[in-house]
């Protein structure tokens, strides 16, 4: 298996797991070491979610309503533990991609603020 | 939803399988995959708990760790047995005392009374400060008055107390207290029946038929209950009335009466002194509030009517009684006498929980010391500051729980006590019951207390070394902590020292009373009443059987002597209002001088030997001084003093000026002067007194006996010679002067056991606190000591030392006790009117107490430390 040099790694930054945890459920419902595995792959390797950080997040969505877990049985036939997203899950993810591209876009602004300029 | 612990289970197992399964896909081997997973997951447990965690509520959180450390508490408290029990008797003590004085004080000043909306009902009072007279009462005319000018009140009710003889209902015929009252009065009072009906306005005026509402308690305690006892015909002096119902249980105020009657039934209601004499008062009144009135305007109004009034008939109100008219709540009127003396009794309480908090805090402090070492490692082990607190809040929780449940428990026999104490002073302590607010009174002071204990002791700082605590098994004590110590027992010894000095104060004066010289013979002189069986004027009847009964009485065997009088010493007190004014002969006023007061007295033959009242001069009464024959009178010491400096006071003539004496001055010839008593105050005062022959009065109503050998045998035998000559003549509450001054002096006697009890328990607290502050001082002082011992101390001067710490802790605290209080007293004395600071040699007293205290508390400590084994002392470190 090919690891990941230690320095390629990036921290999560604080506040932003839930919003992924959100974004991958929209393809359709997973379960905890999918949606770990899906991170992973979709930010090409960059980003890792340590399981101790993963499943507290998971079950604190569960508690505020934005996901609903099932259990279910896996593509590799091994019972486990399906998070899907609620409505109330979407209504959030859209809120949370909006602030999330606010906060891009201004600190952009601040880290380069000749290009910010010219557009 | 919660998922169970199960569900993490599974979800974390079915994680760890995704993941091997996926690496050996890779092409891992299962072994190595297996533990790459678990490398990967990290800690599982940790994992666990915070997903767990994501689920609770903080509080929840706490509350369990509390339950858990609350087990542990108890199961640590439970090997230190006798501390846990010193703890929790002493807080059960205060708590106790506290929750008990708290529903006294809760039922008699705070519940309201079952009358209908009683915070409409109120109470007005006239009282003439100026000579003395806290209730004057009202006369027919003045009522009149007022009840046609007020507005704010809208319907008023009265009430007058009058004795009759009672016949009928069975039983020998006997004297019994009545109200009187019109047709309005129950309607104010909001009051009901439990039988029959109340009196109304059909049964006021001079023309209804006499009837009659027996009370609550007389018709419970002396009829048991009897239901047939509505429509019975009774007899009641010269009148008869129908007994009409019963009234419900209530607060007996103005007075505690068997019967309650309508005016018809009592002649001197009808005549013409209670009619229209404006001077005539007898009666007291109460009021409903008119609609949207309040108490204020009520009092206002009132006040100015009364003012009014005051101005139209000067006659009747002389200036210097400075007449004036108060209105209150009933219920605040009926709880005045009790309100000083509860709250007094309230503050002792709290003294006392005070006192058992802080020997508290001293015990727990010093166990904490002890746990120190335990603590250190708890902090070690990463207890965090609340962690460290939460465990001794668990424990002082469990003490202060268990000091509550005994203090509830032991609070209930203490309420039937101190309510029976209380009902001195206001009949509604009777009716106080222990309730559940004893409950929440303990329940509360045991959280304060729990939680004040929790933050006495200090934490290990997390700064500071702990490697001392850690390593030695041994007990030190900082300073700091030694300061708190001592600041605790010192507390206990001056509060304590308040409560000694309070006690000690009220003990001084019973004993002043008890011991004080009467001028009477009190072991061998029996009093009787012997009230006149109808209300009105003895006549010629009544006095021919004073006599015959005087003689009659003085022939049984064991009776010295007999005579008949107008007042019992102390027990008839109050009842013949203040002093009457009189002058006497070549009597000149000074300028602006009023004429002086004497008490009117009417005395038989033979009294003052009968009573032991030596004749300084001239002759006692005879049966010749009667009516028709001259006047004559019998003067104090202090008269013939005061009025005849040059001492011939006998042979001269007094005269009353009072208009009530009629309109002429009847001179009366002085025929003896008498040593002076105080039939009004225990305490003897000098008191002007003037005596008057029962014949050239009428009335007497009191027979006094005087015995060779036991008094109380002699009782019976009397009340069968006197039934003898008049088979429905009452003969009542026999008793020798000695029963009647310690009657009187009843509630100075329960005050002082009160106090005294609160004070014992206070020293007893205090003794326990500064006992165990010095036991725990020497115990961890062995080394020193040992020490001491080893460089050559002689024992005997350890011995001194221990005792002499205890001393000046009992001194430090008497000292700030005795400023502390004498600040009280200032502070109280702004408050109420009679604050009284107790006297050189009661404040000597108390101070001793305490030393001795501290010096015995201090002993066994201290010889412990001069026994110490310099061996084992040097070694044990």
């Amino acid at each position: 298996m090919a690891k990941q040099p230690e320095d390629r790694r990036l921290e999560l930054l604080q506040g932003t797991l839930d919003m992924l945890i959100l974004r991958t459920l929209q393809w359709g419902p997973q379960h905890g070491h999918g949606i770990g595995q899906a991170i992973r792959a979709q930010s090409d390797d960059l980003l890792k979610v340590e399981t101790g950080s993963l499943y507290p997040a998971l079950h604190r969505l569960v508690k505020r309503e934005w996901l609903k877990a099932e259990w279910g049985v896996s593509e590799a036939n091994q019972r486990a533990k399906f998070y899907r997203l609620t409505a109330a899950g979407k209504a959030q993810l859209s809120r949370e991609q909006d602030r999330w591209s606010q906060l891009v876009d201004a600190i952009g602004r601040v880290m380069n603020p000749a290009r910010a300029g010219k557009e | 939803m919660r998922p169970s612990q199960n569900d993490l289970d599974d979800e974390i197992r079915g994680h760890m399988a995704l993941s091997i399964k996926e690496r050996i896909e890779r092409g891992e081997d299962p072994e190595s995959a297996r533990l790459a997973a678990l490398k990967e997951f990290g800690n599982v447990t940790l994992t666990r708990d915070s997903m767990n965690a994501v689920w609770h509520h903080r509080w929840r959180e706490s509350v369990e760790a509390l339950g858990r450390d609350i087990r542990f508490a108890v199961r640590a408290l439970l090997r230190a047995k006798g501390l846990a029990a010193t703890v929790v008797v002493t807080l059960a003590l205060g708590i106790g005392a506290n929750a008990a004085i708290f529903s006294v004080v809760r039922g008699v000043l705070l519940r309201p009374l079952v009358n209908r909306d009683e915070d409409r009902l109120i109470y007005i009072r006239q009282s003439a400060p100026g000579v003395g007279a806290a209730n004057l009462n009202f006369s027919v005319p003045e009522i009149i008055d007022i009840k046609s000018r007020a507005t704010t009140v809208s319907a008023i009710g009265d009430f007058s107390t009058v004795d009759f003889a009672l016949i009928g209902l069975g039983g020998e015929p006997r004297m019994v207290k009545a109200g009187v009252v019109g047709g309005s009065f129950f309607d104010v009072m909001g009051l009901r029946p439990v039988l029959g009906r109340l009196l109304g306005p059909q049964d006021d005026g001079p023309n209804a038929e006499g009837a009659a509402v027996l009370t609550n308690r007389f018709w419970t305690t002396s009829l048991n209950s009897d239901p047939t006892v509505v429509g019975k015909r009774i007899r009641l002096g010269q009148r008869s009335a129908v007994v009409v119902g019963v009234l419900e249980p209530s607060v007996p105020y103005p007075a505690d009466t068997e019967i309650i009657a309508n005016v018809v039934s009592s002649p001197h209601h009808l005549g013409a002194t209670m009619v229209t004499s404006r001077t005539h008062r007898m009666t007291e009144l109460f009021a409903r509030l008119a609609p949207g009135a309040t108490v204020e305007d009520a009092r206002a109004e009132l006040t100015a009517i009364h003012a009014g009034i005051v101005r139209d008939h000067p006659e009747a109100y002389v200036p210097k009684a400075n007449t004036q008219l108060r209105v209150s709540k009933l219920r605040e009127q009926i709880a005045a006498p009790a309100r000083t003396i509860l709250l007094v009794l309230l503050a002792a309480a709290a003294v006392v929980f005070v006192i058992a908090c802080s020997n508290v805090a001293n015990l727990i402090l010093a166990r904490s010391v002890r746990r120190e070492g335990e603590l250190a490692v708890r902090a070690a082990l990463g207890a965090g500051q609340h962690a460290l607190r939460r465990t001794l809040l668990a424990e002082s929780l469990v003490l202060c729980g268990a000091g509550a449940a005994l203090g509830i428990l032991l609070a209930q026999p203490m309420v039937a006590l101190v309510a029976r104490y209380a009902a001195r002073f206001s009949v509604r302590a009777l009716e106080v019951r222990v309730d559940t607010s004893v409950l929440w009174v303990g329940v509360g002071l045991a959280m304060i207390a729990a939680v004040l204990l929790a933050y006495v002791p200090r934490l290990p700082s997390p700064c500071a070394p702990a490697g001392l605590g850690l390593a030695s098994g041994g007990v030190r004590i900082t300073p700091g902590t030694n300061r708190r110590l001592r600041i605790f027992a010192t507390t206990q010894i001056a509060f304590s020292f308040v409560l000694l000095a309070g006690a000690g104060m009220l003990l001084a004066t019973l004993v002043a009373l008890q011991s004080a010289r009467t001028g009477y013979d009190m072991r061998h002189v029996v009093a009787f009443d012997i009230p006149t069986p109808a209300t009105g004027v003895g006549g010629a009847k009544v006095l021919d059987f004073y006599q015959r009964a005087t003689e009659r009485v003085s022939t049984l065997p064991g009776v010295t002597g007999a005579a008949v009088g107008s007042f019992v010493p102390w027990r008839d007190a109050g009842t013949f209002g203040p002093g009457i004014q009189f002058t006497v002969d070549g009597y000149k006023l000074a300028d602006g001088e009023e004429n002086p007061r004497a008490r009117f007295r009417i005395a038989g033959p033979n009294f003052f030997s009968v009573l032991g009242v030596p004749l300084i001069a001239g002759r006692d009464f005879t049966n010749e001084d009667r009516e028709g024959t001259e006047l004559v009178s019998i003067v104090s010491q202090s008269v013939a003093q005061r009025l005849f400096p040059n001492g011939d006071a006998i042979n001269r003539h007094m005269w009353w000026v009072d208009p009530y004496f009629g309109p002429k001055p009847a001179p009366r010839r002085i025929v003896g002067v008498v040593a002076d008593v105080d039939d009004e105050q225990v305490l003897q005062r000098t008191a002007m007194t003037i005596y008057q022959p029962v014949r050239q009065i009428g009335l007497a109503g009191r027979l006094f006996v005087h015995t060779a050998g036991d008094p109380h045998s002699v009782m019976p035998e009397v009340a069968r010679v006197i039934h003898e000559l008049s088979s429905d003549q009452p003969v009542e509450r026999g008793a020798t002067l000695e029963d009647v001054r310690a009657e009187v002096l009843s509630p100075e006697r329960v005050n002082a056991f009160v106090f005294s009890g609160f004070a014992g328990i206070a020293l007893l607290i205090a003794v326990v606190g500064v006992a165990g502050v010095l036991a725990f001082s020497v115990s961890a002082r062995t080394r020193e000591f040992g020490v001491r011992l080893a460089v050559g101390a002689a024992p005997r001067h350890l011995l001194a030392r221990v005792l002499s710490e205890g001393i000046v802790i009992a001194a430090i605290g008497i000292a700030a006790g005795a400023a502390g209080g004498y600040a009280l007293a200032r502070m109280a004395a702004s408050v109420f009117d009679q604050v009284q600071l107790p006297g050189v040699l009661t404040v000597t007293v108390a101070a001793g107490v305490l030393i001795g205290a501290a010096v015995i508390a201090s002993l066994m400590p201290a010889t412990r430390a001069s026994r110490v084994d310099v061996l084992q002392a040097l070694r044990s470190e």
